[in-house]
């Protein structure tokens, strides 16, 4: 079987502190892979060090065949990235930053104004075109941020919560939309705090909990084995219901110092 | 009703300050920049006496007795006036490049015959002051025609004839010598500034996250960036240039060329300086107070504004280590006094290396902020 990701004992550290430690996963190609964890779990830490963000401390990172350190660029050439802050220059048009993010990724010329429309009709923006994406609702910012990282066509897209912080009919949107990349053959890693979300979208799951991780495998074996109902509960049961006080790290990890 | 309007205003003006103090960079900024500022303005506005030791060349080509006493006459009083510094030389050509340098701020020659000449009662002694500063030009001026007036030997005053001159013809006012110095400022500072505020904008967005996870060298967004800042530099640069020119009536002596290298050599020196200073903040404010607290004391003390005379010794040793104190220095030496290359070839050379040195420094260093 061929993966999408595989990791071997990837771990970061910030000055002692350990944000990821020793992770060992493997994303099948073409499905759907939730990671969850608590706040400070290190879920964006290990993403940010799969799409060569972050340089790992140790342990190696293979993202469609190519080592996240020795080959960046042919990793970033491979993926998506959505992340919880949209990657968009609220200045530019909606086309501007497709056109620009295209470029960027090497998308010919002779293709981009094709591509350009093609998405941006997908996720019904194509009118809103030539208007600066400041002047956009946020829902309409997370359906451009969506397809931005569509442009250069990538075989692995990683959403980091894509659906904070939206109105119930983006969420439905972008939960559809997830969905419809997996039927294009795509490989899709999400991170949510809804485990509904999770539980509605995921084949195989990824729990983390103080930068390890506490049980990987397919949605249905993890019910099973934890004889819980939905993921929630098998959440609750490996990260245990006490409120998380402890500083997470998060500053560090996803901040730049 | 306005107490509590008043207890939320406090409630509110606590609120920031605790914000304000928690963040050092800004705490040490509120400290220090009063400080830099009352040192500085004191010294752009002296009091009294704070011009002192005005290097001036005295050239002496009359090797005669009477035109050696003459000259060591005129050394003396100088020297003993406490506002110039005396350098003697026999070169007229020696002395002019000093002056175009800025190294002296006047040239009193005293030509080939001026002995003879005493003898048979009259003489020129020729003056050439730097005229890119009023206030000093006024002050050197006053000064020497002070020391001749009190020559009793070998010539009495009503006996010499003291011609002033300067190396560049017509007249010159304060904005011959604020122009070049606020051309360069604008043309440098927008890269020093410029550079730190788009990185951290970019950083507090989140996308700059997007153009490093491009397939593309990190250097191509380092550069890229550098050279907007570089392109908004000159622009600025050309707009001050043209409303010195068409408005106060600046004239310009030098090679357009030389010009343009001092300056284009300035803007890539300081967008250097922006690169390695955003390397240590990482939001929009701390950037703008550090860029604040290098760009505010380097105006005051690169010369742009007022002549470095007028500084303390331990303020004009900083202003040596200043990069725009050579970037001002060269461009106000080409553009006013028409300066040749060999004139301003330390600086520019100088600028060069501070420069490649920078961007050696930066660029690791801005790579390593980026990914840890």
């Amino acid at each position: 079987m061929s993966y999408a990701v595989e990791t071997e004992n990837l771990t970061k550290a910030f000055n002692g502190f350990i944000a990821v430690n020793g992770v060992s996963i493997r994303v099948r190609r073409g499905s759907i892979f939730g990671l969850l964890g608590p706040n400070g779990a290190g879920k964006s830490t290990f993403l940010r060090m799969i799409c060569t963000l972050l340089r790992p401390t140790a342990g190696r990172a293979i993202v469609e065949g190519h080592d996240v350190v020795r080959e960046p660029n042919e990793v970033r050439k491979a993926i998506g990235v959505v992340q919880e802050k949209l990657l968009l220059y609220p200045v530019l048009t909606a086309q501007e930053n497709l056109e620009l993010f295209g470029r960027l990724y090497g998308v010919p010329e002779s293709e981009m104004r094709h591509k350009v429309r093609e998405l941006l009709e997908e996720v019904k923006l194509w009118g809103f075109r030539d208007k600066p994406v400041g002047t956009f609702s946020s829902g309409m910012r997370q359906r451009l941020n969506i397809v931005r990282a569509l442009m250069h066509d990538p075989r692995l897209v990683i959403l980091d919560e894509p659906t904070n912080a939206l109105d119930p009919q983006s969420v439905r949107w972008v939960r559809d939309y997830v969905k419809k990349l997996k039927e294009r053959g795509l490989t899709v890693i999400v991170t949510t705090h809804d485990m509904h979300e999770a539980e509605e979208l995921s084949e195989d799951l990824a729990i983390m909990d103080r930068g390890h991780v506490l049980e990987v495998g397919p949605v249905q074996e993890l019910k099973s084995k934890y004889n819980a109902h939905t993921v929630e509960d098998v959440f609750l049961k490996l990260t245990g219901r006490e409120l998380r006080d402890e500083l997470s790290g998060r500053i560090s990890a996803k901040g730049w110092r | 009703m306005m107490a509590s309007g008043i207890s939320h205003t406090l409630l509110i003006a606590k609120k920031d300050l605790t914000e304000f103090y928690r963040v050092k960079p800004r705490l040490v900024t509120m400290i220090v920049f009063p400080i830099v500022l009352m040192l500085l303005f004191g010294y752009m506005f002296p009091s009294s006496g704070a011009v002192n030791h005005v290097p001036i060349a005295v050239v002496v080509q009359d090797q005669s007795p009477q035109g050696m006493q003459l000259a060591d006459r005129f050394v003396y009083l100088a020297q003993s006036s406490g506002l110039l510094d005396v350098t003697t030389t026999d070169s007229v050509s020696w002395a002019q490049q000093q002056l175009v340098l800025n190294n002296v701020y006047a040239i009193v020659i005293f030509h080939q015959g001026i002995g003879t000449q005493l003898s048979s009662g009259g003489g020129t002694v020729e003056v050439i002051l730097d005229q890119l500063n009023p206030t000093l030009d006024s002050a050197v001026k006053g000064e020497i025609e002070q020391i001749f007036s009190q020559m009793d030997a070998p010539a009495s005053p009503s006996a010499l004839n003291v011609v002033f001159q300067g190396l560049i013809p017509g007249t010159t006012g304060s904005f011959e010598f604020l122009a070049p110095g606020v051309i360069a400022m604008t043309a440098i500072i927008g890269g020093l500034s410029g550079l730190a505020m788009t990185f951290s904008r970019e950083r507090e967005l989140g996308t700059l996250d997007g153009l490093l996870m491009a397939p593309i060298s990190r250097l191509s967004i380092i550069f890229g960036k550098g050279l907007a800042q570089i392109v908004r530099g000159a622009v600025s640069s050309v707009i001050v240039f043209v409303i010195s020119v068409l408005l106060f009536d600046v004239k310009v002596y030098g090679n357009p060329l030389l010009m343009i290298l001092v300056l284009f050599e300035g803007i890539l020196a300081f967008t250097g300086m922006g690169m390695l200073a955003t390397s240590f903040v990482s939001d929009q404010e701390s950037a703008q107070l550090i860029m604040l607290m290098i760009q505010f004391p380097m105006i005051f003390l690169s010369g742009a504004l007022f002549p470095l005379l007028q500084l303390p010794w331990w303020l004009r040793m900083i202003s040596y280590i200043l990069p725009l104190t050579y970037v001002v220095s060269a461009f106000r030496a080409e553009m006013v006094l028409n300066a040749p290359f060999s004139a301003i070839a330390p600086e520019v050379y100088g600028l060069a290396i501070f420069t490649v040195v920078v961007f050696a420094l930066a660029v690791p260093m801005f790579q390593r902020a980026v990914t840890k």
